[in-house]
């Protein structure tokens, strides 16, 4: 029976022992547990007398009670153990507190028994440990913590950890060999914490890490049970990192952070927050598995304090350290959202919470404001809850930057106050076109859209996005869920540009534009577009252009590109090569046509011709035009005409023969269509018949007219033929003198243009045509002719006129039977200097006669006056004594009569002030007559003078006056009226009152005064006083010898008056009783400075030339008032009276003649 | 059986709403210039005339010039055509290809049009042996596959205007 038992027992013990070799290491779970150690000696002797061994296996621990008795003993039983004490170290934790003992035989083999760790922990070393996996899965890390106090405190305490890595533990029921486990040694701290580091290669994660403590400390050894862990179910993760809290745009409080991208399986995060806020402070922990949480009934003025960790969310693992705590204060006023991006035309919402001065303020009392400006209306808001506000845009339009703001802000505000925080409102216009075109060979579509009305989003990316349908558009296209991004380019005109290749011809591309921002992403309208309905074709090939030979048409063909293979349309246009072509476009709708011709006007001309085309049903986008194909010039008909030609005839008097050459011009491409190759000049004649002659490109040829008649035509002649209609010339003899053309005239209209009329007699010849010849007159070497239709009866001949040349005009009639005679005129040259003296002689003659009328009147009255007058009171040198000698018919020099009585009398200045003036001369050729009577003379004057201005000159030959008219054109005849007496008259011409030439003027005026006077017997010498003389010097005309350069070249007034005073010269030998004297000392103007008439230092005249003496010369003065008073002084006798020769400054009054003629004193003796 | 309309119909439906949007006629006309558009394709690479006298071995799992009379036919024969095209890396192909996926579901629509079934084809096992002779013979395959590609279109294209049956 005993062996019976024995043989049980055995078998049980053996039982026993394969089942905890299974259960022999640890299991390390993941939260900490306990290595508790007691000498071998202490353990055996409760364990084994126990006879518990048995029940190892029973983890539940029956004798508990046991346990606590024997083994209440304290530490100090430990520091009395020596260095070879072996102990006995078991596991437990909080959650298990039986400890697992583990003994090692001297077999090698262990067996374990449990017992309760209470009594590890009084009388034992303890350490606290745990075992977990780092986030990175590459490193396994154990870490323990002394708990016992003093025993080995104060030794050096080393930690190894071996350990080895089994894939699968059961299939090794048996520990493995120390010598197979790995050690590391940990890393120890003065603090008693130890750490060890296993590395564990990640693909290893799900192997097990079987391993044991080995402790050395104080000089006793420790040594753990085994320990099994699979590192995968201790997996420490980091704590989370990005903690982030937000108000959402629902007015949560949003806390979010990132998960770690390492971990192979899922977390769950825990999340502590509290709230501080005025009104109460909460706390709240929640465990979730997203990456966020959302806090409702946010407070403004509040502040949130937050911390997260993570762990594995299926099956076991380790909490993560919390994350660092993450602070969030909310504002006194809350927008949600605080930011909106949309688009044009949607509706938008904001909420708001306003917190004013520690109370919230009621939702309806808050009202709403858009950038301060503009108080958005009442009607948009709406109220959510006691606290939140509600404000809807609807259909909204596009933000308007203002400057650098890019939004719109709105405001909250607590009735007449607003918070300065707002909310901000981007609306964005993204309307963006998007144009496809496909090319020519159907195998690449091009998209290029513009995202110029979205620049104003700073941040903002754009991206086109497109789906593809397998076979068209639908009819309203839709942003599809799934979609592509396309890659698109920014070209240098500003638009982005995107490629599609290759393509589905029939597919339909929904297509639109992404644009991405930090306020979110909004989309574009989409477009669908299908590449085969936006086929831009090549442009046809072979395009050729021609003009036809003998048709006359502009033929233009082409090819169609090849593809697409759909019917095209086509564009034609052709216009004349040049610079700037003038384009003329037609359509053509056939698809199958390829040519088509087009009449054009000019076919000598090169035109170029291109072609496009498009789809026949209007899809897609017209090709580019062809590179332009060009005509060629070419002959394309015989010519329409042969050339206009004319003759010239050299008459050969001596012979009853003429050369005659004849004359045309080059046939034009127009009627030579489109060259000439060569002229051909067909002759006729009775005699010879017809003959031809070759005269190549040459438009001239001579041949001999010999006969009584003689036609001749000129053919041109091209590559097709000679020309069909031509002109004919006869030249007859007795044709060439019939003569229809009664009269020619000639008009001219301008230099350009002759008006010729001509009037014709009745014929009985066939009249063809005319032939205009004109020349230059005596100059035949350029002759210009051309034809002019028989009905036309005036004819503007367009030439270069030069209107000084005479022009000779003949117009030949052009006979059936032969030329005839001419009419010649010269009359354009004649006309036209009639009409050039038409003007002149309109306003001079009338002037002429009026002139001549009033001077012949005025002769007649002073010629009998004068003859009663002068005659009696002429002096008789006999009984003169300073005129004794002198001979007043015929004086040598005018000097001479006054020389003896320059000292006598001294001028004063002349008041006037020199002005110049202008004014014509001219002399009337009718002083060259050497008549006896001089007609008339009007002489006109252009002096420079400033003397004249205002002065009048009369010069009369005897009863004839010359005018010296003013520039004003003040012509005023002085009639002398002088009643009693003749009198001698004297004028003098003062060219300028210049204070150093006054004694020039003082010493003519003098001398010829005094002169004068002297020859009056009644008048002594004495009785002028120099004053007087002074103011009298204005009465007097000096011609000036300052601007003779001005006077000469207008003046031929030195000439005639030689001739004049030649005539008077005549007058005293002629002793014409009838004739009155009268001089005038006037300086030749030709003569100069050579001749002045008075020089400072002679204070005399000089020489004065005998032909400037004038008869009958008045000078005229409306204003001499002083000269009046003062000629009372020189007035001695009444019954004489003074004409006196006044300088004529200003405009003589019939009033003013009267003075003088009445009250001046008369220089009669 | 009792769904077999049911599941006929929903088959169609994709087609039937294309057809509603797109005329009949215009499907019509696509197909026949889309076939077009590939043979003037094919014509334009310029090695693809393949001479009449010689008889290429080797190659029978490329169709030959059979007459394809039924659109089923058509739209299979077209399935291996693409699936040898895609196999081929030559750059010209791939827009014949894509041309070749387009002309098939024109013949779906004109198929269902008709309410013809009309399956997808389903990739041949003639083909498993395409691999190994596109590695041996390239130029062959390329040639020879366009070159009868080429007449069956035009085959297709008489076929169309006779109005070929399901």
């Amino acid at each position: 029976m005993s062996c019976q038992k024995f043989c049980v027992a055995f078998l049980h013990w053996e039982f026993i022992y394969v089942i905890t070799a299974f259960n022999l290491a640890y299991p390390i779970t993941p939260w900490k547990f306990k290595l508790s150690c007691i000498p071998r000696n202490t353990t055996h002797d409760f364990l084994l007398p126990a006879g518990i061994s048995k029940n190892t296996s029973n983890l539940s621990g029956h004798y508990e009670a046991v346990v606590e008795t024997k083994l209440n003993s304290s530490g100090t039983y430990l520091s009395n153990l020596s260095s070879k004490t072996t102990f006995h170290c078991c596991f437990w934790s909080e959650e298990d507190k039986n400890c697992s003992v583990h003994a090692d035989s001297i077999e090698g083999k262990a067996f374990v028994s449990t017992v309760n760790s209470l009594v590890f922990q009084q009388i034992g070393a303890n350490w606290n440990i745990q075992c977990w996996m780092k986030e990175d899965l590459k490193l396994f890390i154990c870490y323990m913590e002394s708990l016992f106090k003093s025993p080995f405190k104060n030794y050096d305490l080393k930690v190894h950890l071996l350990y080895i890595l089994l894939e699968v533990l059961e299939e090794s029921p048996l520990l493995p060999q120390k010598s197979s486990f790995q050690i590391v040694q940990c890393n120890c701290s003065v603090h008693e914490c130890c750490e060890c580091h296993v590395p564990v290669p990640t693909v290893k994660i799900n192997y097990t890490l079987l391993m044991y403590l080995k402790i050395t400390s104080g000089g006793v050894i420790f040594h753990s049970p085994p320990m099994s862990v699979q590192p995968i179910n201790v997996v420490k993760p980091d704590p989370p990192l990005g903690l982030c809290m937000k108000i959402t745009d629902t007015g949560n409080l949003k806390i979010s952070w990132s998960s770690p991208t390492l971990v192979p399986f899922q977390l769950q995060y825990q999340v502590k927050y509290s709230e501080n806020s005025t009104k109460n402070m909460r706390k709240a922990d929640e465990i979730v598995s997203a990456t966020s949480l959302l806090v409702d009934s946010v407070l403004p003025g509040s502040s949130y304090e937050v911390q997260v960790r993570s762990k594995r969310l299926d099956g076991p693992g380790i909490w993560s350290d919390w994350s660092t705590p993450l602070t969030f204060t909310t504002q006194d006023v809350i927008y949600f959202p605080p930011k909106i991006l949309t688009t044009v035309g949607s509706n938008v919402s904001f909420h708001c919470i306003y917190k004013n001065e520690n109370k919230i303020v009621s939702s309806k009392k808050i009202v709403w404001w858009m950038n301060l400006a503009e108080k958005i209306p009442q009607s948009q808001y709406d109220v959510v809850g006691d606290h939140v506000s509600k404000v809807t845009f609807p259909n909204l339009n596009a933000t308007k930057p203002r400057g650098k703001f890019t939004y719109d802000a709105v405001y909250c505000c607590n009735e007449h106050e607003c918070h300065h925080r707002y909310a901000e409102l981007y609306v964005i216009d993204v309307n963006i076109n998007i144009s496809c075109e496909t090319d020519g060979y159907l195998t690449k579509m091009t998209c290029r859209w513009s995202p110029s009305a979205i620049q104003s989003l700073v941040g903002s990316t754009l991206q086109l996005r497109y789906q593809r349908s397998s076979l068209y558009c639908s009819d309203v296209p839709s942003i599809h869920p799934i979609s592509e991004p396309k890659d698109c380019h920014l070209q240098r005109d500003g638009f982005y540009e995107c490629l599609f290749q290759p393509i589905f011809l029939l597919s339909g591309y929904t297509m639109w534009i992404r644009i991405n921002h930090s306020l979110g992403s909004l989309d574009s309208p989409p477009t669908c577009v299908i590449p085969d309905s936006v086929v831009k074709p090549l442009p046809p090939s072979s395009v050729k252009a021609e003009i036809t030979v003998k048709i006359g048409l502009l033929k233009i063909s082409w090819e169609k590109p090849v593809f697409p293979e759909n019917n095209l349309q086509f564009q034609i246009r052709y216009g004349l090569s040049g610079k700037k072509v003038q384009w003329k476009v037609f359509e053509v709708y056939d698809a199958k046509l390829k040519s088509a011709s087009f009449p054009v006007p000019d076919l000598c001309a090169v035109y170029a011709v291109q072609v496009r085309c498009k789809r026949l049903d209007g899809l897609g986008y017209w090709s580019n035009w062809s590179t332009p194909a060009y005509t060629i010039v070419m002959d394309i008909k015989v010519p329409i005409r042969g050339p206009e030609f004319w003759r010239i005839i050299n008459e050969d008097n001596t012979k009853k023969e003429r050369n005659v050459t004849l004359l045309w011009k080059p046939l034009m491409k127009n009627d030579s269509l489109c060259s000439v190759r060569r002229y051909v000049v067909k002759h006729h004649t009775s005699r010879n018949g017809t003959w031809s002659e070759d005269v190549g490109n040459h438009t001239k040829f001579t041949f001999l007219w010999t006969e009584q008649a003689h036609s001749v035509t000129v053919l041109a002649v091209n590559s097709i033929g000679a020309s069909s209609a031509n002109f004919n010339l006869t030249f007859s003899w007795p044709m060439s003198k019939v003569n229809i053309v009664q009269s020619l005239s000639a008009y001219p209209l301008n230099s350009s243009c002759v008006i010729l009329s001509w009037m014709l007699s009745p014929s009985d010849y066939n009249l063809i045509y005319f032939i205009l010849e004109w020349k230059i007159l005596h100059e035949d070497n350029e002759i210009k002719w051309l034809k002019i239709p028989s009905s036309v009866k005036k004819y503007y001949v367009h030439d270069h006129f030069i209107p000084i040349e005479k022009y000779q005009f003949s117009l030949y009639p052009i006979f059936m039977e032969g030329v005839g005679k001419p009419k010649i005129i010269d009359s354009f040259t004649q006309d036209d200097g009639k009409h050039q003296h038409d003007a002149g002689l309109y306003v001079i003659v009338p002037i002429i006669i009026s002139s001549s009328i009033l001077l012949l009147g005025t002769l007649l009255i002073s010629h009998q006056r004068m003859k009663k007058l002068f005659w009696e009171d002429v002096p008789n040198p006999k009984n003169c004594s300073w005129a004794q000698g002198l001979n007043f018919q015929k004086p040598e020099t005018f000097e001479h009569l006054f020389i003896k009585h320059t000292e006598s009398v001294t001028f004063g200045p002349l008041l006037l002030e020199p002005e110049t003036i202008s004014e014509d001369i001219s002399v009337d050729t009718s002083w060259k007559n050497k008549d006896e009577m001089v007609p008339p003379t009007t002489v006109s004057l252009l002096l420079m003078t400033r003397d004249l201005e205002k002065g009048s000159i009369c010069i009369s030959d005897q009863c004839s006056s010359a005018h010296f008219s003013e520039v004003e054109s003040t012509e005023i005849t002085c009639e002398e009226e002088s009643r009693r007496q003749p009198s001698v008259k004297y004028a003098t011409l003062l060219s300028n009152s210049k204070s150093g030439e006054t004694e020039e003027e003082q010493g003519l005026v003098n001398s010829s005064v005094s002169k004068c006077f002297s020859s009056n017997n009644s008048l002594p010498k004495d009785s002028f006083s120099n004053n007087s003389w002074e103011i009298e010097t204005q009465a007097f005309f000096i011609l000036s010898d300052q601007h003779p350069n001005i006077i000469s070249p207008h003046l031929p007034f030195s000439g005639g008056l030689d001739e004049l005073l030649k005539l008077e010269g005549n007058f005293p030998e002629e002793n014409n009783d009838e004739r009155s004297v009268y001089y005038l000392g006037v300086t030749s103007i030709k003569k100069r400075e050579s001749d002045v008439l008075l020089t400072d230092e002679s204070r005399v005249l000089s020489p004065f030339p005998s032909h400037c003496l004038f008869t009958d010369i008045r000078i005229l003065q409306d204003s001499f008032s002083h000269l009046v008073e003062n000629s009372f002084n020189l007035g001695t006798s009444d019954q004489k009276t003074f004409v006196s020769y006044i300088p004529q400054f200003q405009t003589c009054s019939t009033q003013t003649q009267k003075i003088v003629e009445n009250k001046m004193c008369d220089l009669t003796v | 059986m009792r769904c077999g309309p049911l599941c006929r119909f929903l088959w169609l439906w994709p087609y039937l709403s294309y057809i509603e949007a797109v005329p009949i006629r215009k499907v019509q006309d696509d197909t026949k210039t889309l076939i077009k558009t590939i043979v003037t394709r094919i014509n334009d690479i310029s090695h693809t005339s393949v001479s009449s006298k010689q008889r290429v071995t080797g190659l029978d799992f490329i169709p030959g010039l059979t007459p394809v009379l039924s659109l089923s036919k058509m739209d299979q024969t077209l399935a291996i055509y693409q699936q040898i095209l895609t196999s081929l890396p030559s750059r010209n192909v791939i827009q014949i290809s894509n041309d070749l996926e387009n002309l098939r579901d024109l013949l779906h629509l004109l198929a269902s049009s008709k309410s013809c079934p009309l399956p997808q084809a389903r990739a041949l096992e003639t083909l498993e042996s395409l691999g190994g002779v596109l590695e041996a013979s390239l130029y062959s395959t390329e040639v020879v596959a366009l070159s009868r590609l080429q007449g069956s279109l035009q085959d297709m294209l008489r076929q169309l205007d006779l109005s070929p049956g399901c």
